[in-house]
């Protein structure tokens, strides 16, 4: 149980106030580590600093780079390394929580200043890079710092073990599972219905399959409706659909999390052509533990979520006709639905935060065995030891 | 002068990589010694319950007799013989486990759980301390550190064979 109260440190790498996922992951796992009674500082960079929660240091504001094929807003810089260094210098911490340290970011900056225990969660998963060949011996000892590592899923381990050659744990990500369970089925989104949700512009989100498949599956299910939520402007994406079909579409715009748990437990069909840069697929678990009966690519990070099927049905990643026909096969089966929506929905209490912070924390627990708490490197006594004794030779 | 300057300029870069060099592997030795500590001290506890298992009904007189000597034989082993030993607690606890379950009541129960979960922790603990030996090892095989024997006299750390599947 989460018994003895730490002072965490944790650095998140992306700017707070920009969506995404890590974002969304260090906000919970601040926020329940408070709840239960830890004292929690988090460090990002942020646009607004006004706008911050209590518990949020901002380092400054972030720019954007282009990386891993999309755009990271992230910070670095003598002024950004400066801020982490005070930051950990004035903090205190019991234990250090760095995530996505093995990129240009404050998290790297942290590992590079900070001496002590450390715990690194190491998110992205990315093909095999040449690039990372080079820079792979300098962040070699940088990485090395962190007492454990955690990967949050099996494609992110991999990842990791391929570029750094160094293993991890492996931890999901969490959810709050209640929150979507109670929703209420909704008779606007119920019947044959198809739902996606995600920034359906970016092409690796995959909306495009889905749009190829509808001709198909059509001709099979007539009143079938696919209902879009997620920001975004759906003029530009309608275009491309046939107009024949473009009535079958239906954008919802950003939805609230209560209209998400609605959403989940109305909907047929929950969809998820992702085409890849996927690592854990975190709106799949919100899915199951709202009851949706799921379809996804057969990309490595769902295929494990799903495991392999049995929490709801695979198709060939990019293949739309592989998805119409699974789509079908589903519609047609109700008996089927409910089978996976219900195993599903028992796999994704493994997600929920409950049992993930407690994972988690078991983590921190072994990082501070024997540590006497974080700070900073530049006071290494070796170095120092190593310069007057250079002196006393002259 | 300005050779030597140049060459004043290559001495300090070596001196701090040789610097840098020490205090990362210091860093790890530290890391290899912690981690070894950890997994040391969930070990000693599974070694507890697994007496208290063989204590309970849950154990019949044979695989009690066969728990409680493969327990004190894990506690009592020395560093080289240690990961034989807790392979052999684990095999024990895994044959009581496979047939033990049905007839348990709820306090023997709360021990079997609380047995699963110092495994995973185990698992956890294994891992990290399986990583910080390799990179120590891999760090101690450089050129530099062999050369200039950054590593003092701290002992090359063992691995421990451990059985991955614990369990």
């Amino acid at each position: 149980m989460l018994t003895t109260k730490l002072k965490i440190g944790i650095v998140c790498p992306y700017g707070w106030d920009t969506p995404g996922g890590v974002q969304n992951h260090v906000r919970d796992l601040a926020e329940f580590l408070i709840a239960s009674g830890h004292s929690v500082s988090v460090l990002a960079p942020a646009i607004d600093e006004d706008k911050l929660p209590d518990y949020v240091v901002s380092a400054g504001k972030p720019i954007s780079i282009p990386y891993n094929g999309a755009v990271a807003r992230v910070l670095f810089g003598p002024i950004a390394y400066a801020r982490v260094r005070q930051w950990i210098g004035g903090g205190n911490f019991d234990l250090l929580h760095l995530h996505e340290p093995a990129i240009p970011s404050i998290s790297l900056l942290a590992c590079w200043a900070a001496e002590g225990p450390m715990v690194g969660t190491f998110h992205a998963a990315a093909k095999r890079q040449k690039v990372i060949f080079a820079i792979g011996p300098i962040l070699e000892p940088a990485i090395e710092k962190l007492s454990v590592r955690i990967a949050v899923s099996e494609a992110a381990r991999l990842t990791l073990t391929d570029h750094l050659e160094t293993d991890a744990v492996v931890i999901p990500n969490g959810i709050y599972a209640k929150r979507y369970s109670d929703g209420t089925a909704q008779e606007k989104w119920s019947g044959n219905t198809i739902g996606f949700i995600g920034r359906f512009e970016e092409p690796r989100k995959g909306l495009q399959v889905l749009v190829d498949a509808l001709p198909i599956i059509v001709r099979f299910a007539p009143d079938v409706k696919v209902f879009v939520a997620g920001p975004g402007d759906p003029k530009d994406f309608e275009k491309e659909i046939d107009p024949q079909l473009r009535d079958r579409f239906e954008f919802l715009g950003k939805i609230s999390e209560q209209e998400k748990a609605d959403f989940m437990s109305s909907v047929s069909l929950y969809v998820a052509p992702n085409t890849g840069g996927e690592s854990f697929g975190i709106i799949l678990a919100e899915a199951l533990a709202g009851g949706a009966c799921v379809v996804a690519s057969d990309i490595p990070a769902f295929d494990s979520l799903l495991g392999g099927g049995k929490y709801g049905a695979l198709f060939q990643s990019e293949n739309s006709t592989d998805l119409a026909k699974v789509i079908i096969d589903l519609l047609r089966d109700e008996d089927k639905r409910k089978v996976l929506a219900i195993a599903g929905k028992k796999r994704a209490q493994q997600f929920d935060w409950e049992v993930v912070a407690q994972q988690i924390f078991s983590i921190y627990e072994m990082g501070i065995v024997g540590g006497k708490g974080v700070t900073l490197g530049s006071d290494q006594r070796s170095w120092n030891r190593f310069l007057s004794r250079d002196e006393e030779k002259r | 002068m300005k050779t030597l300057l140049f060459l004043g300029f290559l001495l300090l870069l070596g001196l701090w990589y040789l610097s840098f060099s020490a205090t990362r592997l210091d860093r790890l030795h530290h890391r290899v010694e912690t981690s070894w500590a950890n997994l040391d001290v969930l070990l000693q506890k599974r070694a507890a319950i697994a007496l208290e298992i063989a204590h309970s009904d849950l154990a019949d007189p044979a695989s009690s007799m066969l728990l409680t000597g493969a327990a004190y034989q894990a506690r009592d082993a020395d560093i080289k013989n240690r990961s034989m030993a807790e392979s052999g607690l684990s095999g024990a606890l895994g044959l009581l486990i496979s047939d033990g379950l049905p007839h348990a009541t709820e306090s023997e129960q709360a021990l079997l759980q609380e047995l699963s979960a110092l495994t995973s922790k185990i698992r956890v603990a294994i891992s990290i301390h399986t990583d910080a030996v390799s990179s120590t090892v891999m760090v101690r095989r450089k050129f530099v550190v062999r050369t200039f024997r950054l590593a003092g006299k701290a002992p090359l750390p063992v691995t421990y064979e451990f059985e991955s599947d614990v369990l």
